[in-house]
């Protein structure tokens, strides 16, 4: 305001008010440099207007040489409501430079932006490509996922966001565009219904087991559903006791298979040996009341007989997850219980039978030795 | 007079003449072994040669191996005159063979009664993993049914093993015993009970592995042909096997740990142990303290033959 004031004070003299004007000049030409940007942002949409001239019309779209037709059209709300919202078309479609652009664009490539390092995003995309979907791309397969197949092009959203491809609820639905079976079975299994009918945000959807970005192969060691982890898996719910209490599961699955010979061999390293999935099955998992289920009395000897054979209906005539403290299991309880109380009483009993020994023997002198006998 | 104009070299050999004699009547009686009759058959015609080569020179080795032969061949008779045969071989050969399964079994199947502690995750990694310790099990389990096999027939067809079952068949005198020895424990009596071939405490650890070989022979042929007993019987006889199994596992391992090993091993009268097992002999001494009963029965059955 000072120098305004003076400005105006000494606007008389011509020179110096040549010199004013020009630092003037000079100001309002850097306030509009930081300025313009900054309305950029806050009306974004300008920014892909260009390109929307065209792309914007529905219906917009192309016959590819091979027969196949190639959709064109960008839905101008879905970009603008996106988490990238505010960047340039040629931020991520880095290789058009003119318009109309005369070739076919490449595919987008994330790791512009998501590289290592960067903190806005360095590490899924370093496990990515570590996980078998980013080996494919790296060997550059054509039917490999790349980040926009599964986080959307135009539409990408924050995780948390509902309208998200990768939201906990819709994560499913988009392995399923390439995993058909097994989001099949997932959508029938009591975690799909929990999650997707009963809207239920603790039941595990893909990512829950399989992991995110790092997904591996179950026969890789470092995969959450190697034999040996699967019941790392498992156990984040079902030893949850809070969400044993909350959703009513049965609790104590994966302590009575730890105490299984099952369990004891998968303890220590045995990959044979069955883990939940193996009787429970990887996505059609269902409770044992359902007739479908691997686990229902009518299919248990099939399920067990996958690996033992000759299974038959002996397999179903007693219990599978065993509590050996549990009252509920009749006799072996009360076998356990005798040999406990056997064990104890015999071993008491010799117990004192040889403090007996040592003490008489200590008396007579015998373990004192002899000089010490007589004194 | 005579004496005096003899040379020493004269002398010495006079001496060995006499070694000789001393030793060459033992040879036809008492029964001694093989062994001892090839120290005795050495030493005779070593003296021998001594006394026939009267001029060698190396005359005092000769004498002092002599000497070292003797004090031996002592020993070995002194040894041999005083002791009993208390377990023949096929007695200890079962022994061995129980041992050596139960420390097999033991040792690999501890891991799996304790999956979570260290020390099996260690034992196990020894073992090369579980596939490895459960082949290894098995061939425990072979020697143990061997040695139950082995002890049937020994049994039957003995007539040691016929004397020795009656003799740890439970009597009215080891209640008396115990209340005996509770006695001579808390000092109320002066002597330990008398006891005959078998002591209470022996025929306890008799029909301990008898009662443990059933339990753990019958649960364990059920979890080795698992696939075979479950198209039998419903599964939770398998639970009931596995869980007797483990549990008896247990009794078994501790019992033997603390109280077969404090018996034969850490009680002071025996500590660091005793070879009966190997060459199954007792002395005199062992046989009067342990098994006064049978003691006196082979000594009053040798003195009736004798007349």
């Amino acid at each position: 305001m000072k120098t305004n004031n003076s400005i105006a004070a000494h606007s008389c003299s011509g020179k110096k008010a040549k010199t004013t004007l020009k630092y003037f000049g000079w100001i309002l030409l850097s306030a509009v440099i930081v300025a313009l940007p900054v309305k950029a942002w806050s009306q974004a949409s300008p920014l892909y207007q260009k390109c929307l001239l065209c792309h914007g019309r529905p219906g917009f779209k192309k016959l590819m040489p091979d027969g196949k037709v190639l959709e064109l059209f960008v839905n101008k709300s879905e970009l603008e409501h996106s988490i990238h919202a505010k960047l340039h078309c040629t931020d991520c479609h880095a290789d058009v430079m003119e318009i109309p652009h005369l070739k076919v664009p490449g595919k987008v490539n994330c790791y512009r932006c998501h590289y290592k390092d960067n903190p806005n995003g360095a590490k899924p995309a370093n496990e990515f490509f570590q996980s078998v979907h980013g080996k494919l791309v790296t060997e550059n397969d054509p039917k490999a996922p790349h980040c926009q197949d599964c986080h959307g092009g135009h539409n990408v959203q924050k995780v948390d966001s509902p309208l998200s491809t990768v939201n906990h609820q819709n994560v499913a639905y988009t392995c399923g565009k390439c995993h058909k079976p097994q989001y099949d079975n997932y959508i029938q299994s009591i975690h799909g219904t929990a999650l997707l009918d009963r809207h239920i945000k603790s039941a595990p959807t893909c990512t829950t087991c399989h992991g995110k970005h790092l997904i591996l192969k179950p026969d890789n060691p470092a995969s959450s559903i190697y034999p040996l982890n699967v019941i790392n898996v498992c156990s984040k719910c079902h030893e949850n006791k809070e969400l044993i209490r909350k959703y009513n599961i049965p609790g104590g699955r994966i302590s009575t298979y730890k105490e299984s010979y099952h369990g004891i061999a998968d303890e220590f390293g045995s990959v044979r040996v069955a883990n939940c999935s193996s009787c429970h099955r990887a996505h059609l998992i269902l409770p044992e009341s359902d007739p479908r289920s691997s686990i229902n009395k009518a299919n248990l000897a099939k399920t067990c007989g996958k690996c033992h054979q000759n299974a038959n209906v002996n397999f179903t005539k007693g219990k599978i997850h065993i509590n050996y403290k549990s009252k509920s299991n009749g006799i072996l309880y009360y076998i356990g219980m005798f040999f406990e109380i056997l064990t104890l009483s015999t071993l008491t009993l010799l117990f004192i039978h040889i403090l007996l020994d040592l003490f008489r023997r200590y008396k007579s002198g015998e373990i004192r030795g002899k000089n010490k006998r007589g004194e | 007079m005579e004496d005096k104009f003899k040379t020493v070299k004269e002398k010495i050999a006079e001496e060995l003449q006499k070694y000789a004699l001393d030793i060459l009547p033992d040879r036809e009686d008492k029964g001694l072994d093989e062994e001892t009759q090839r120290l005795v058959r050495d030493e005779t015609t070593e003296g021998l040669d001594a006394f026939l080569n009267i001029k060698t020179k190396n005359i005092h080795k000769i004498i002092k191996k002599q000497h070292a032969l003797k004090i031996k061949l002592d020993k070995k008779q002194e040894w041999q005159k005083d002791t009993f045969q208390r377990f023949n071989i096929y007695f200890r050969i079962q022994h061995m063979m129980l041992f050596m399964s139960v420390i097999i079994l033991i040792i690999t199947g501890l891991p799996i009664k304790f999956p979570n502690s260290s020390i099996s995750k260690f034992m196990m990694s020894i073992m090369g993993g579980i596939s490895t310790q459960g082949i290894l099990h098995r061939i425990g389990a072979v020697l143990l049914i061997g040695f139950y096999v082995f002890h049937t027939l020994y049994t039957i067809f003995n007539k040691d093993g016929r004397r020795d079952f009656v003799q740890l068949l439970p009597k009215s005198k080891d209640v008396k015993d115990i209340f005996q020895m509770i006695k001579y424990f808390f000092g109320f009596a002066k002597d330990k009970p008398k006891f005959d071939r078998f002591s209470y405490i022996e025929k306890f650890d008799y029909w301990a592995v008898y009662w443990g070989g059933i339990v753990m022979v019958g649960s364990g042929l059920i979890m080795w042909f698992h696939n075979i007993a479950l198209s039998y019987f419903p599964k939770y006889v398998y639970d009931i096997a596995r869980e007797a199994h483990s549990d008896e596992a247990l009794l078994a391992t501790l019992t033997i740990v603390i109280w077969h090993f404090y018996n034969v091993h850490f009680n002071p009268s025996r500590f660091p142990g005793s070879l009966v097992w190997w060459h199954g002999k007792l002395t005199k001494e062992q046989m009067i303290d342990e098994h006064p009963l049978e003691y006196e029965r082979i000594v009053k059955g040798k003195e009736g033959k004798n007349d």
